[in-house]
């Protein structure tokens, strides 16, 4: 019923219509409240087995402490009366502390996810006091409250609840006082007494929490038409959507990457290993002048993504690390090492000269026949530097070794020439054998 | 003849700040000495049915609107309390259906059947609803107390009344009419009361929340494995197996993310817990992490994410 149609039913004298339309316009206007909240469907799926954590309370200003742990107890004696189990809150600032996650500004910041693994827990309701404004003047005072609370699926990152509400309340002459004293002081004492402000609270909770805790009674406009993940959780699963896929690249690009290394040991040319790669693996890698070489660049690359994907998901400092991230993450190693003996020659017929480095001081100056020869390859780099470093550990062993650079300006470090291949095998199984480094033969020409 | 000219004044402002305290009362809880050392409090505790002294006054059964209201209070301060429904299913096996006849048993016989350290017992001694006039009134008026069944002893208790007023001593008439409509609804203006009674209340009860937060450990998981493979799309049919390696003698399960809850896993080995889902033909799950949980007796749960694959369902298949 409307408030005009409230003021038509007073019966009486003229003058007392006006006078319930005013009064009826004061109640309204007296204790006004603006909530603005929303549920998701899915919060009809929690039930007893689910467990709720309510975070401690955020608030915008020091002062209002005292505020917050009212709300705090009245958002938890409401929510008990919900369908859903709620966490103990000495549990939840205990576990809160054992990670030293003390301070409730930087709550949102962390994924909701990391929240279901420290505390155990299905959802958490994260909320915040925006605003507790007393003023005072002579015959007027006002109380001014604000809190937004959201509640988000640990499991999903998808908010079941948020609402945020404003409730406002004031004494002072528009609330026709009883008398000259309640007008001078009824003022006074409705800033000053903390009932006040637990009353409006307690109020303020019961509007706020009414949805909740009949998530069924929600209508069209009070629920949310798509699913809502939280900002968070969206960057993360993105993440770790983009690192499954990094993953699976990666996984099919190692595979791929063997089969290249094995042919080459077999002794086929790399004309024919890069036909064969080409018409095995078309579908997974662009047709590239370097397969053996982009697959290995592919790799690496894909290393360097998931690592810094990783990197950006890895939990807080605060946080000790999951056992589980060990064991998920596939280990690079071998791929790193790889690349050590990675066959970057393949397409060198009918290109221009290889670049052959000027030897520094510290190494032993290698001449390059003019005949073509195996020889055995432990290392490709891009940077020179790592490649001298190589090649200097190599001769001060002893190894006839020497750097070359192809025309994708590749430094690779490669030990002896052989006639014959079963001569350069017999040295690649030494060196691997002895230095522990991963090698392959290689056939060159010189010039 | 100042005197007089202040006189008049004076007197309805006194009268007018003791109405105004009477409205927010502190409630005055006795706390035994020697049971406020909080390494001493107990850690589990029933609430047993609060009585009426007097006959319901409405339709609203005020005691059982008042403990509900306290457990929803007390369970915020740090003890482990029975729910309400355990509660009252303990007591009804027992054969003890009277409250009356509950408050009367030895501690002894309580802790034998509720299994609890402690209970807390309320008899709610006069509760009244009034609205007439310009007057609206909601009191309740009580006596709690906590039993230490361990060792017979009363740790603390109190007696007190709260009461919601409006009316001729109201400060604005705006006042008036809003508790007049407030109390209109009786179950409502009982619930109210009753939660300033309360929130008063929990104040001054010993918290023993500090005590145990040592000792609060979730159940670990240390690792947790499926068959699920970045970008595989599942078919009816496919069987998702989850294992997962933790603390033994736990309850195991799994979600697949919020679809799908508590998929029970069978522990096999100590620590090592296994179980599988079958998709179904009407199942249509998107991009949902697999999440492993362990929950331990005392309803404590450990909880790890499976990052390594999502279940996705082939709509394809379907069609």
């Amino acid at each position: 019923m409307t408030s005009l149609t409230i003021a038509k039913n007073i019966s009486g004298p003229r003058w007392c219509r006006p006078l319930g339309m005013f009064l009826l316009a004061i109640l309204i206007s007296g204790c006004a409240s603006d909530l603005q909240t929303k549920v998701s469907g899915n919060l009809n799926s929690l039930s007893k087995d689910q467990t709720v954590a309510i975070l401690p309370i955020e608030t915008s200003h020091a002062g209002q402490k005292e505020m917050a742990d009212m709300f705090r107890q009245g958002l938890y004696a409401n929510l008990k009366q919900s369908h859903f189990n709620l966490m103990e809150k000495y549990i939840v600032d205990s576990l809160l502390k054992q990670n030293n996650l003390i301070n409730p500004a930087n709550f949102l910041t962390i994924n909701p996810m990391q929240f279901g693994e420290i505390l155990g827990a299905d959802a958490i309701v994260f909320s915040r006091i925006n605003k507790v404004a007393r003023s005072y003047f002579i015959i007027h005072s006002s109380i001014e409250l604000s809190v937004s609370v959201q509640m988000v699926d640990t499991r999903t990152g998808e908010i079941l609840w948020r609402a945020e509400q404003t409730e406002h309340d004031f004494s002072g002459i528009g609330k026709i006082p009883t008398g000259i004293f309640t007008a001078l002081f009824a003022p006074i004492q409705f800033v000053t007494n903390k009932f006040n402000l637990r009353k409006m609270t307690s109020k303020m909770l019961d509007k706020l929490t009414a949805l909740i805790k009949k998530p069924e009674n929600a209508e069209t406009n009070t629920k949310f038409e798509n699913l809502v993940i939280a900002k968070k959780a969206t960057t993360d699963l993105k993440k770790i959507a983009e690192l499954q896929q990094l993953k699976a690249e990666w996984t099919q690009a190692l595979a791929l990457d063997e089969e290249t290394k094995s042919a080459v040991l077999q002794g086929e040319t790399p004309q024919e290993t890069r036909k064969e790669t080409l018409a095995l693996k078309n579908d997974l890698l662009p047709p590239t002048p370097l397969a053996g070489g982009g697959i290995q660049n592919k790799v690496r690359s894909m290393v360097h993504k998931v690592l810094a994907v990783e990197t950006e998901m890895a939990p807080l400092a605060t946080v000790p690390e999951p056992k589980e991230q060990k064991v998920a993450t596939p280990t690079p190693l071998n791929a790193l090492k790889a690349t050590l003996a990675t066959p970057i020659h393949i397409e060198n017929h009918g290109k221009p000269p290889r670049e052959i480095v000027k030897p520094e001081k510290n190494i032993k100056n290698v001449p390059i026949g003019s005949a073509a020869f195996y020889t055995v390859q432990v290392g490709a780099y891009k940077t020179k530097a790592y490649a001298q470093n190589l090649l200097s550990k190599l001769v001060k062993k002893g190894y006839n070794a020497f750097v070359t650079r192809n025309n994708k300006k590749i430094y690779r470090v490669q030990v002896d020439k052989f006639k014959n291949k079963e001569d350069a095998l017999k040295l690649a199984q030494l060196i691997q054998k002895k230095e522990k480094l991963k090698n392959f033969i290689t056939r060159a020409t010189a010039g | 003849m100042g005197h007089s000219r202040i006189f008049p004044f004076l007197t309805p402002c006194i009268a007018y700040f003791g109405i105004l305290l009477a409205g927010c009362g502190t409630v005055d809880l006795e706390i035994r000495r020697g049971h406020t050392n909080s390494n001493m409090l107990p850690r589990s505790v029933a609430i047993l049915p609060f009585t009426l002294e007097e006959p319901d006054p409405e339709e609203v059964s005020p005691h059982e609107l008042f403990r509900t209201c306290f457990y929803n209070y007390f369970s915020y301060l740090g003890y482990v309390d029975l729910p309400l429904k355990t509660v009252d299913q303990k007591l009804s096996q027992a054969g003890l259906t009277d409250s009356n006849k509950i408050l009367q048993l030895s501690p002894e016989k309580l802790r034998k059947i509720l299994g609890v350290d402690a209970v807390i017992r309320g008899r709610v001694l006069s509760a009244s609803n009034f609205t007439g006039g310009i007057h609206a009134e909601t009191s309740i008026k009580a006596k709690i107390d906590m039993l230490d069944l361990r060792t017979g002893d009363i740790l603390w208790e109190t007696e007190h009344k709260e009461m919601t007023y409006s009316g001729i001593l109201s400060p604005t008439i705006v006042d008036i009419v809003q508790g007049q409509l407030a109390n209109v609804n009786v179950h409502q203006a009982y619930f109210k009361t009753a939660e300033i009674f309360l929130v008063n209340m929990m104040k001054e009860i010993p918290d023993p929340a500090n005590s145990w937060k040592g000792e609060i450990r979730l159940p670990e998981i240390t690792y947790i494995e499926t068959n699920l493979k970045p970008n595989l799309k599942l078919k009816p049919n496919d069987r998702i197996y989850v294992s997962l390696k933790g603390d033994p003698g736990l309850t195991g399960y799994f979600d697949i993310g919020s679809w799908k809850s508590n998929i029970p896993l069978k522990e096999i080995v100590p620590g090592l817990y296994t179980g599988s889902y079958t998709i179904k033909t009407s199942d249509k799950v998107t991009n949902s992490l697999i999440i492993g949980t362990l929950k331990s007796k005392n309803g404590l749960t450990g909880k790890k994410f499976y990052k390594n694959g999502m279940a996705q369902f082939d709509s394809s298949s379907t069609n």
